[in-house]
């Protein structure tokens, strides 16, 4: 008997919160009113779009710092406070990063000084701002090479290209701003910036340009070599279409053709989120818009850049509010896949809020939490979790700010203060979530974040594959510790593919930790 | 040659290049109100496309009273016209000018527009009313250049006088309210073989567009009860019956389709929030023929009170039939009983089948363009072109709605009867309008 009550309670004990039925459903807890953050992404037309956040760590206490865009107002640094697993918990910092007229920003160790750098989108001309370290910033424009521009700037994305020692930059642009009347057209163009020396040539155009919301380098098919994904927003462009670029090593960028298999998509595009949701082993991308949200996965496998929508069948349209009474169809900006219960399956984040007072959509928008359920579906509990804010949200981050290895989450709001949400680390009915890793890539030399890689967790028969990106959202962007749930084990495999396409040796790693991994070198707890 | 479209003109662009401003006499104050117009009809086609309850029977219906406002605002000064008052369903008697003041046609005109505008397009987005608001302010302002203080706000007194009757007249015509944009919170599909099945995976449009639209008053047509057109080939999935082999004809032509009907479907394809809509084409087109034609403001305004009317009846006309038959998709059909991974190259649009929407409203458009320019009138119709679509030229109107109406076989999202029925339905619709006298 004695045996059998033991067999149950380390059953228990390795069971993940609820072994079957729905998914569990994080509690959150509200901290914006205590966590020192007063930061308000403001502006009229042109900061209609944009609101971003940037996390990542600037003081060297590996947890992520909060650099906030503030439309017409400065933008704005916080450096973590927060105790391990307690009440999150920011201070503003003079940090060189005081900028106006910021649209949003991605950390990215340009320099591969060790320091990350920041790439900050305006309206007016892009900064790049170097990291001394201590949370201290210095524009590099000059220094490196980088011509800024002088437009209205909404995306971004970077890659290391094979053989370069610095990173390529797209960075995509909005409407052109002087034109008050007739604005619908007057796509600006984006941009792809290869290295040249230790800094940047002159911008190469990346026409056509569509208005673009969120772009993302991504290795679609599994080639080892990323392409450039850009979500462009309908409302302006005229013969436009999302698209999906080829960008080869010493090759001008070229969009993918019809004959390679891509279509034509026209929506309101405004932010990509990737993650390989149905487990094929490639990532599938959810496109942010309004009034619909598409989730595309491989239509015919990795040989033809062809996409078909299971949004609908995967109950993850998102496209109308689900609490506050609103009804009318929903606006969709940031979005996010990161496994929020720690069940081995990614969840999904949705900031949503009215473009600016548009009677036909929703003017109390509820950001989506939809959990990954085991059948393959999403099941929406934003309300439920806690974190179904009506305020007007553009940019986020679901990222672990108090280094507890649960997943936390900040959102920028227009017109309003950000809001941060804590991952109270247990389910709302009181179960513990699952177990969990934090891991970080490190590469010698430059590419030291190794953007580009793939991490591999293994658990039980399940592989979890995950794309080290940098750029997506919406005008929002991470770079620190990447997270994986793995449920009811504690412990999983993982291994890592190198951007080079070398894949590292599988190691059996202790969950509930964070892991360094190196490449040519064993992981190592922190 | 034909000279440049309206929507790339000078006459457009004067204005907002500041060009607009003061003429000597009554051909500058034409010139001024021509300004006026066209800047504000091409805003006005923007707008249809960037407004999301845009469909093309709401575009219709605005652009509609957009064009009566216009001739009412010509026809209350001008003795050889005729007032639409009384010819059109529930419009009564509207503000005149007041004896004894002086008026001037650009300034009630823009006024009207202005006050149309800003309430047809209420619920566009940021930068629809940013536009808005710039060409306010910049219009009241070259339409009054040069002008005394007294006639300046007689007219405008007078203009919004007019906008506010040509509204309160809309308001209860049965379209004036679109929720959910246009979709219905609550339907429930047919279980009957034959009717339609939403075909796309798009959750607002699980429900079909504006079930009622076509219970909405007319405008010149008396009312959609004496409307009428052959039932729909009789359904049946039996592979030797006449309604497989129309199914079979849509799938075979988009599988065999050639470079030239692609390009025609894609040219005529008019979609909602990508385009000016089928009626914001063929005002488009009207425009640009009035250009083409140096026509005075007075034609123009007439024609685009006739034209807009014709097609806001076939849209209502269309509607009625469409929620009549509620005929399934081509593509519902094809996939089901043809060839599963068949597709067509159109987006298929959310609602029934028969008859076919752009194929009666071009053949109205046609019939009422040729009623005004004439049965020969060859043109270029450029205003895709900003879309990346090649221009295309036409012996005829009615050569151009005939192309607009195959080219929804060619795109696969409609049976032949629905076109050619539509088509002669279209006709029909337009007579009423063209019956219309707006001249002494």
């Amino acid at each position: 008997m004695k045996r059998l009550v033991l067999a149950a309670v380390l059953t228990l004990l390795t069971l993940p919160a609820r072994a079957e039925g729905p998914a569990a459903i994080p509690r959150y807890l509200d901290e914006t009113a205590t966590s020192g953050v007063r930061a308000v992404y403001a502006g009229d037309w042109e900061f209609m779009v944009g609101g971003g956040v940037a996390a990542f760590d600037c003081s060297g206490d590996r947890k992520p710092d909060l650099f906030f865009a503030g439309g017409t107002g400065p933008s704005t640094l916080y450096r973590n406070e927060s105790a391990p697993g307690g009440a999150l918990l920011f201070t503003p910092v003079v940090s060189g990063a005081e900028i106006d007229r910021v649209i949003g920003a991605y950390p990215l160790d340009i320099d591969s000084d060790g320091n990350l750098d920041l790439v900050v989108l305006r309206s007016g001309e892009d900064v790049l701002l170097r990291g001394t370290g201590d949370c201290r910033f210095s524009r590099a424009n000059e220094a490196w090479g980088f011509d800024g521009r002088d437009l209205w700037s909404s995306a971004f994305a970077a890659t290391w290209e094979p053989g370069s020692d610095w990173p390529s930059l797209a960075i995509g642009t909005y409407i052109d701003r002087r034109q008050d009347a007739f604005p619908w057209g007057s796509c600006t163009e984006n941009a792809l910036y290869r290295p040249q020396g230790a800094g940047f040539a002159a911008p190469l155009a990346l026409k056509p340009s569509f208005c673009a919301l969120s772009m993302l380098f991504t290795d679609w098919n599994g080639s080892g070599r990323a392409s450039l994904r850009v979500s462009n927003d309908r409302e302006y462009y005229k013969g436009g279409t999302e698209q999906l670029w080829h960008v080869d090593p010493g090759q001008p960028p070229r969009p993918y053709s019809a004959a390679e298999g891509w279509k034509p998509l026209k929506i309101w595009g405004m932010g990509i989120a990737s993650s390989d949701v149905n487990g094929d082993g490639y990532p599938d991308y959810f496109l942010t818009s309004m009034a619909d949200n598409k989730l595309q996965v491989l239509a015919a496998g990795p040989e033809t850049a062809s996409f078909k929508d299971v949004a609908f069948a995967l109950h993850v349209t998102a496209h109308r509010p689900y609490a506050g009474g609103d009804t009318q169809p929903s606006t969709a900006w940031h979005a996010e896949f990161q496994d929020v219960n720690d069940d081995t399956r990614p969840d999904l984040f949705v900031a949503k809020g009215n473009v600016g007072e548009m009677p036909d959509f929703a003017l109390r928008d509820p950001n989506n939490l939809l959990l990954a359920e085991a059948d393959g579906t999403f099941a929406e509990a934003g309300d439920r979790a806690g974190v179904a804010s009506l305020k007007t949200a553009r940019g986020a981050a679901v990222v672990d700010l108090n280094d507890d290895g649960r997943m936390d989450i900040v959102v920028v709001n227009r017109n309003d203060g950000a809001e941060l949400w804590r991952n109270a680390g247990q389910s709302i009915d009181g179960q513990p979530l699952g177990h969990w890793l934090q891991l970080a890539l490190h590469q010698p030399g430059t590419n030291r974040d190794a953007i580009g890689a793939w991490i591999e967790v293994k658990t039980g028969d399940r592989v979890q594959r995950r794309e080290i990106t940098s750029g997506g959202g919406h005008a929002s962007g991470q770079l620190g510790w990447w997270h994986f749930g793995l449920g009811a084990a504690d412990a999983a495999e993982v291994r890592v593919i190198w951007p080079d396409g070398t894949a590292g040796d599988w190691a059996r790693l202790a969950g509930d930790r964070f892991w360094d991994l190196s490449r040519n070198a064993p992981p190592a707890a922190r | 040659m034909q000279r440049r479209g309206f929507l790339t003109s000078g006459v457009a662009l004067a204005v907002l290049a500041g060009l607009g401003g003061v003429r000597a006499g009554a051909a500058g104050r034409e010139q001024v109100a021509q300004d006026v117009l066209g800047t504000w009809i091409r805003l006005a086609l923007e707008l249809v496309r960037h407004t999301p309850t845009m469909t093309p029977p709401v575009a219709s219906r605005a652009l509609a009273y957009l064009g009566v406002g216009c001739f009412e605002a010509l026809a209350s000064g001008d003795a050889t016209l005729v007032s639409l008052s009384g010819q059109v369903q529930g419009l009564g008697a509207l503000p005149g000018r007041t004896p004894g003041q002086g008026h001037d046609t650009a300034v009630i005109l823009n006024t009207v527009l202005d006050g149309l505008i800003h309430a047809f397009f209420l619920n566009t987005g940021p930068s629809g009313q940013r536009a808005l608001q710039t060409l306010t302010a910049r219009l009241a302002r070259q339409a009054a250049s040069g002008l005394a203080d007294d006639v300046v706000a007689a007219s405008r007194g007078y203009g919004a006088a007019l906008a506010r009757a040509v509204l309160d007249w809309s308001a209860n015509d049965g379209g004036a309210v679109i929720d959910n944009l246009g979709f219905p919170r609550h339907w429930t599909v047919s279980d009957q073989p034959g009717h339609w099945l939403p075909t796309s995976k798009i959750a607002l449009q699980q429900a079909p567009l504006l079930p009622d639209w076509g219970r909405n008053r007319t405008f010149a047509l008396a009312s959609v009860e004496g409307l009428s057109m052959p039932d729909p080939t009789p359904y049946s999935e039996d592979p030797a019956s006449r309604f497989y082999a129309e199914a079979k004809e849509v799938h075979d032509t988009v599988v065999h389709l050639t470079e030239e009907q692609g390009f025609i479907a894609r040219f005529w394809s008019d979609d909602p929030m990508l385009s000016y809509t089928p009626p914001g084409h063929w005002t488009a087109i009207l425009m640009q023929v009035a250009s083409e034609k140096s026509w005075s403001l007075t034609e123009q305004v007439e024609a685009l009170a006739l034209m807009g009317m014709v097609q806001a009846d076939a849209f209502i006309g269309c509607w009625a039939m469409k929620y009549r038959y509620d005929l399934v998709r081509p593509v519902t059909y094809i996939q089901k009983l043809i060839d599963p991974a068949w597709t067509p190259i159109l987006i298929t649009p959310p609602f029934p089948e028969y008859p076919s929407g752009h194929s009666v409203q071009s053949a109205a458009g046609a019939a009422m363009l040729t009623h005004l320019f004439g049965g020969d009138y060859a043109f270029t119709d450029e205003s895709p072109a900003p879309d990346g679509v090649p221009q295309r030229s036409f012996a005829s109107f009615n050569a151009a709605a005939d192309e607009a109406a195959i080219s929804r076989l060619y795109g696969g999202i409609h049976f032949r009867p629905a076109i050619e029925q539509g088509q002669a339905l279209g006709r029909r619709i337009a007579s009423h309008a063209m019956a219309l006298k707006t001249r002494a």
